[in-house]
């Protein structure tokens, strides 16, 4: 299949299922046509995208502009979408398609429930509009067109956050997502106009070409733009603020899409920037991204450990996890700048790895969690417990999940963040002794971040499925849909595979960085094919084989077993009650709760966190050795809203109280302005003309 | 009589382990009761504790789901691995390229995962609170494990554990540079906070106040518990030989004949013997820290990998 | 660096430096005390071991002077100081301690990027243990800053002038032998002064917590 029929099919598919939706707005058919569309779009662009990473045969990408070259001067003018200028769109465009099959797939399940109660029509369109214009932004090779799809990225996925309006936290949501993703589309632009070369074409090859002549200053200027803007996009510390509100509130499988890939798009658009378009900069680039990210690892994980509702502590984990994303990119560019080519390939391998590793278990445990949310129609985890007996899939594809985040071996977590390690332990041979004595530092905040991040899933798996039901709801739960189900059993298979193939995709990652700013080629790159294929990097100080791992894990799990059967071990096994001490019953309220579980951190961390607590004790009437209710609440301070945002926020809001007097309600008023305004402007025409 | 092969030395070397292993605890226990001016039970009393523990029914709750009974396999396993890839006997064996340090201690993770996990099953408070606790250690000793990591690397070049003893052995002057004590101090820190040894978890102790991992593992019994007891106890006799082969290297042979893999047993059993000695001999001496103090002792562990590195940069 | 003497020089300056983050991390004056003696006879062995490679006279005075003088004498005087204003053991510094510890540990860091360009310039074999000695006037600095017991902060000040000793001894294997005595009796009188200044510390506020001094301007 060529190029362009996959392109054909991927747009016919999104489209089809948008105008599907639109027609059959109620019942069963708009679910699954709606689906099938973003269903088949998703599986052209993964095949369009993937294909291109794979193909070892073609030694460059050959260029088909498909839509929108304009030659109308200025801004608008350049290339439109094209397949595909660059390994990178490439790979970002995989990864939308690669997740848009597993959501859209889930969606059909998903939706059932709105059937009769709402319209499916929005949810539909959307769907299909927000994967259509994800997979674009990859392709579009000039200012306009990525900016248009850009902007009908953050669109379609309001209207979607916005779908289950009923709840004020919703609306709340959508708020601070949509003001975010304005303020981050101002700072992009502004990075976008700076490069405008003097004949105003908005061409990307035109921009790179003006970059390369632009004073140092001003190419730090965009770059820091660019970080702000997209930034803000992908939830980078401290602009990470909109991600746990808007996240949870929207439907699971809009959130899996949020998480897994959309966020992504800040991670391309920083490195459109800092290595397509500006051509890597000075170490302090890269030294801000790295430094950013590693406080947003370290911030996200701390945050999530302290939530109880299962979907904001996975957006917080997104936070967590884009900051490790960020600190192999910073270390990229950070090698970049003093000449260490090989390890800065190893740092964008370990980014961009850990990108595709992030979209899987993300979208799989967002996927699980809506299971959840479907079945006991609650994200409160204090009020679940038990499911792996009503939902034994679900929960076992969570487990996976969670296992892969958590960077146990041999799953895909792991196997990029050992190539982030590598990253930062390479970072020793730094010329200047300064920086490279920080690198141990970001080496403890990431190996921080990942023990955290583990002590966070056993609480999050722990308390929702295991042990005993707290809630009515919870003992009454029932397994999610089959299609639900494939879903997640596809990115649970995934995530094993992607572990498992790493010495395919370290090179193949690699060839999506080589021939950038001076990176060494494709070519230069070479895959060991030996014993247990091991993965060795290029430019890293160890090897490891992830395949083995896999493999020995199995090998060994089968063999206890047979050895314990071999040896004549007793096989009796006897159900009875949990062991209590000598208590007589046992209750739900006597498991340990998930601010127990995260109660010895709380203290540990307290100076950031610095807790609350308020217990109020209702006695008896009779007596006051009798408690009849005891009501337990903690807080913990949010630093960034409180401090960085809410004074903005007031700030902005007296301003603007200020301006609207200038809405007086008078007819005159108004005419007086228009008459000012056309006079001032003429007398301004009359002064630019002599 | 035929030169053994890496890969019967590699299978040799894990079961060897497994067999000691009780053995090695048994004799800290002994060593603990003498100094402690009682009796104390043989040495090899572990072993016996072992063939009573498969012999015996398994009682499973009726809350526990098919995770709780999969947890002893699956941390029995990561051990056992963990096993072939840590230079007992001899370097480099052929899976020296599957794992680094850094698989070693992720794959000791993926063992405390699971084992939390099965805390939390049985719906019990003490497993809730033993599995709490038992993350917020691990996690907090991670940073150290790290850095500890980064400064043995940044002195052989490599993470991979054949390459860091290669180099030890062939500049015996580094075993004593400043750097390598410090990590050693500090990754001595680590082994007790990571086994539940004194001060961080007293291993001898039921009582809800004092336990960690005692806590997690209190609804288990039989084959289950043996397994669980047998891999706590391989997890001691590595961190162990870590400590031994990576630091003091000698002895650890580098080609597969007989007579150097006797002089590796030889030497590993004698290295084993002393660091019982100086752990029991320790945690006579010390008393159990509050919960709360734990991160204190940690962060000591942290300063002194953080200086260990320090340390390294100057001297390279 | 490679020489045997070499690493000796950064095992003791290592040894110095633990001590005084010992400082940071044990709660209570007598094992402040400990620090501190263990401190001053890790530095007497290392002026020691300069002494005996370079053959200076000079330092071997100094080590028995540091040995005689901090190493026993102040730690005796300390200890008397403590039991008659000892006070509560313990009062909760400004930064908890494993706070402290960590920030000590960035310290060190800091005190390494600092002094890296001298490592460039110096030539002596005893260079590589300046950073640590480095570290160790910062942590004391840290020290005095951060807790509020007076009797802690006199011996983070001890601590700090032993930094910088160290700092001299291997930089410049020692300071001129006039300028080393002049400095001890600067630090022999400061401390007597402190001991004066505690005593009437504790005579007005009936502890020695430092915050207490705040009421005095009222």
């Amino acid at each position: 299949m060529t190029d362009l029929t996959l392109f054909t099919l991927m747009i016919g598919g999104y489209v089809g299922g948008a105008l599907a939706a639109c027609l059959f707005s109620r019942g069963a058919l708009a679910r699954w046509l709606a689906g099938v569309g973003a269903i088949t779009g998703g599986a052209a662009a993964l095949a369009l995208g993937g294909g291109k990473l794979f193909d070892w045969s073609s030694a460059s990408f050959t260029r088909i502009e498909v839509m929108g070259k304009t030659s109308i001067a200025g801004p608008l003018q350049g290339a439109g979408v094209v397949l595909i200028a660059h390994p990178l769109s490439a790979l970002f465009l995989a990864i939308v398609g690669a997740i848009a099959i597993p959501a859209a797939l889930y969606s059909i399940g998903y939706a059932r429930d709105w059937e009769g109660r709402r319209s499916l029509r929005t949810p539909g369109v959307m769907l299909n509009l927000f994967l259509l214009s994800m997979s674009l932004v990859p392709l579009a090779e000039s200012i306009f067109w990525f900016v248009l799809f850009w902007e009908g990225m953050a669109i379609s996925s309001y209207l979607l956050v916005m779908t289950e309006a009923d709840e004020p936290e919703t609306v709340s949501a959508g708020n601070w997502y949509l003001g975010m993703t304005q303020f981050g589309l101002g700072f992009i632009l502004a990075a976008f106009f700076l490069l405008l070369p003097p004949d105003g074409s908005g061409d990307f090859t035109a921009l790179a070409k003006h970059a390369a002549t632009l004073s140092p200053g001003l190419k730090s200027l965009v770059f820091v733009l660019a970080l702000v803007g997209f930034g803000a996009k992908a939830g980078l510390v401290p602009l990470h603020v909109w991600l746990p509100s808007a996240h949870p509130a929207a439907p699971s499988h809009v959130s899996a899409l949020m998480s897994g890939v959309m966020i992504k798009l800040g991670v391309y658009g920083v490195l459109l920037f800092g290595l397509r378009l500006l051509g890597g900069g000075p170490a302090w680039w890269g030294g801000l991204v790295l430094a950013l990210g590693a406080v947003s690892a370290l911030l996200g994980v701390l945050y999530a450990l302290m939530e109880h509702d299962l979907k904001r502590l996975l957006a917080y984990h997104s936070i967590e996890n884009i900051g490790i994303i960020f600190i192999g990119v910073g270390a990229g560019m950070m090698f970049l700048s003093y000449g260490l080519p090989a390890l800065a390939v190893l740092g964008f391998v370990g980014g961009l790895y850990h990108t595709i590793n992030h979209a899987c278990f993300k979208g799989l445990l967002f996927l699980g969690a809506g299971s959840v949310l479907h079945a006991t129609h609650t994200r409160n985890m204090e009020e679940m417990g038990g499911l792996i007996k009503r939902m034994p899939r679900t929960a076992l594809f969570f487990l996976v999940g969670a296992a892969a985040i958590s960077a146990l071996p041999p799953l895909n977590g792991f196997v990029s963040e050992w190539v982030v390690f590598q990253a930062l332990l390479g970072g020793a041979t730094i010329p200047k002794r300064e920086v490279a004595v920080l690198m141990p530092v970001a080496v403890a905040m990431l190996a921080l971040a990942s023990g955290l991040a583990a002590a966070c899933f056993v609480k999050a798996f722990g308390i929702t499925f295991l042990g005993i039901a707290r809630s009515h709801e919870a003992e009454q739960a029932h397994e999610a849909p089959a299609s639900m189900q494939v879903a997640m059993a596809a990115l649970a298979l995934a995530c094993v595979v992607l572990g498992a193939a790493a010495y395919a995709m370290v090179p193949a990652l690699a060839r999506v960085v080589g021939g950038l700013a001076g990176l060494p080629p494709a070519s230069a790159v070479t895959v060991g094919w030996s014993l247990g294929m091991p993965l060795s990097a290029p430019g890293a100080v160890g090897q490891i084989s992830p395949l083995s791992i896999l493999l020995g894990l199995v090998v060994l799990l089968a063999a206890i077993p047979m050895a314990l059967w071999l040896f004549r071990a007793s096989r009796a096994l006897r159900v009875s009650d949990t062991w209590g001490c000598g208590r007589i019953a046992q209750t739900p309220r006597m498991q340990y709760t998930a601010a127990a579980f995260a109660e010895p951190l709380r203290r540990i961390f307290a100076a950031l966190y610095r807790p609350t607590e308020d217990v109020s004790i209702d006695f008896h009437p009779e007596s006051r050795y009798f408690v009849q209710s005891i009501a337990y609440r903690a807080h913990i301070i949010p630093w960034f809203e409180r401090y960085l945002y809410d004074p903005v926020i007031d700030r902005v809001i007296a301003w603007a109280a200020r301006v609207r007097a200038i809405q007086s309600g008078s007819l005159h008023a108004y005419l007086t302005y228009l008459v000012a305004a056309l006079v001032i402007m003429l007398g301004l025409l009359m002064l630019w003309g002599s | 009589m035929p030169l053994p092969t890496g890969y019967t030395v590699a299978i040799a070397q894990t079961a060897l382990a497994l067999l000691l292993a009780p053995g090695l605890v048994g004799l800290i226990r002994w060593l603990k009761a003498r100094l402690q001016n009682r009796r104390g039970a043989p040495v090899w009393q572990p072993y016996l504790e072992l063939r009573k523990l498969f012999a015996k029914e398994v009682v499973v709750s009726s809350n526990a789901s098919w995770l709780f009974r999969a947890a002893p396999f699956v941390v029995f396993a990561s051990t056992v691995a963990v096993a072939f890839l840590v230079p007992v006997l001899a370097v480099p064996l052929p899976f020296d390229s599957v794992g680094d340090l850094l698989v070693v201690v992720y794959l000791l993770l993926l063992g405390t995962f699971f084992l939390a996990l099965a805390g939390l099953d049985p719906g019990s408070a003490f497993g809730g609170m033993g599995s709490s606790r038992e993350m917020t250690v691990a996690a907090l000793s991670e940073p150290t494990v790290a850095l500890a990591i980064f400064a043995l690397a940044l002195g052989a070049g490599s993470t991979n554990l054949g390459q860091i003893v290669a180099r030890t052995m062939a500049d015996p002057a580094a075993a004593v540079s400043p750097g390598y004590l410090l990590a050693f101090g500090a990754l001595f820190v680590v082994t007790l906070a990571e086994n539940g040894r004194l001060p961080v978890d007293n291993p001898a102790t039921h009582l809800e106040l004092t336990m960690i991992h005692e806590a997690m593992i209190l609804e288990y019994s039989g084959r289950y518990l043996a397994l669980i007891e047998w891999s706590a106890w391989l997890k001691v006799l590595l961190f162990f030989s870590l400590l031994g082969n990576l630091f003091v290297p000698w002895g650890v042979a580098t080609v597969l004949t007989w007579a150097a893999l006797g002089w590796a047993l030889a030497t590993l059993l004698a290295k084993l013997v002393v660091l019982a000695v100086a752990l029991a001999v320790f945690e006579t001496r010390v008393a159990k820290l509050r919960l709360f103090r734990v991160p204190e002792l940690l962060a000591v562990s942290f300063v002194l990998a953080v200086l260990a590195i320090t340390v390294s940069f100057l001297v390279r | 660096m490679d020489s045997a003497f070499g690493h000796l020089t950064v095992l003791g300056s290592s040894l110095v430096l633990l001590c005084g983050l010992t400082l940071l991390w044990r709660r209570g004056s007598a094992a402040h005390i400990g620090a501190f003696a263990a401190q001053s006879v890790a530095l007497a062995a290392t002026a020691g071991l300069i002494a005996v490679v370079t053959g200076s006279r000079e330092l071997w005075v100094v080590a028995v002077i540091l040995l005689g003088l901090k190493g026993i004498l102040m730690p005796i005087l300390l200890k008397r100081m403590d039991r008659r204003f000892g006070g509560p053991r313990e009062l909760e510094p400004y930064v908890n301690t494993a706070t402290s510890l960590v920030i000590g540990g960035l310290l060190v860091v800091l005190a390494y990027i600092v002094t890296w360009p001298i490592l460039d310039v110096s030539r002596l074999p005893t260079r590589a243990g300046m950073p640590l000695a480095m570290g160790l006037i910062f942590v004391s600095l840290f020290v005095i800053i951060s807790r509020k017991k007076a009797l802690t902060q006199v011996i983070g000040f001890l601590a700090l002038e032993n930094g910088i000793a160290l700092l001299a001894m291997l930089g410049t294997y020692g300071i001129p032998f006039i300028v080393e005595m002049g400095v001890f009796l600067d630090a022999l009188m400061g401390f007597l002064v402190m001991q004066i200044v505690i005593y009437r510390i504790q005579e007005t506020f009936e502890s020695i917590d430092v915050e207490q001094l705040n009421r005095l301007s009222q």
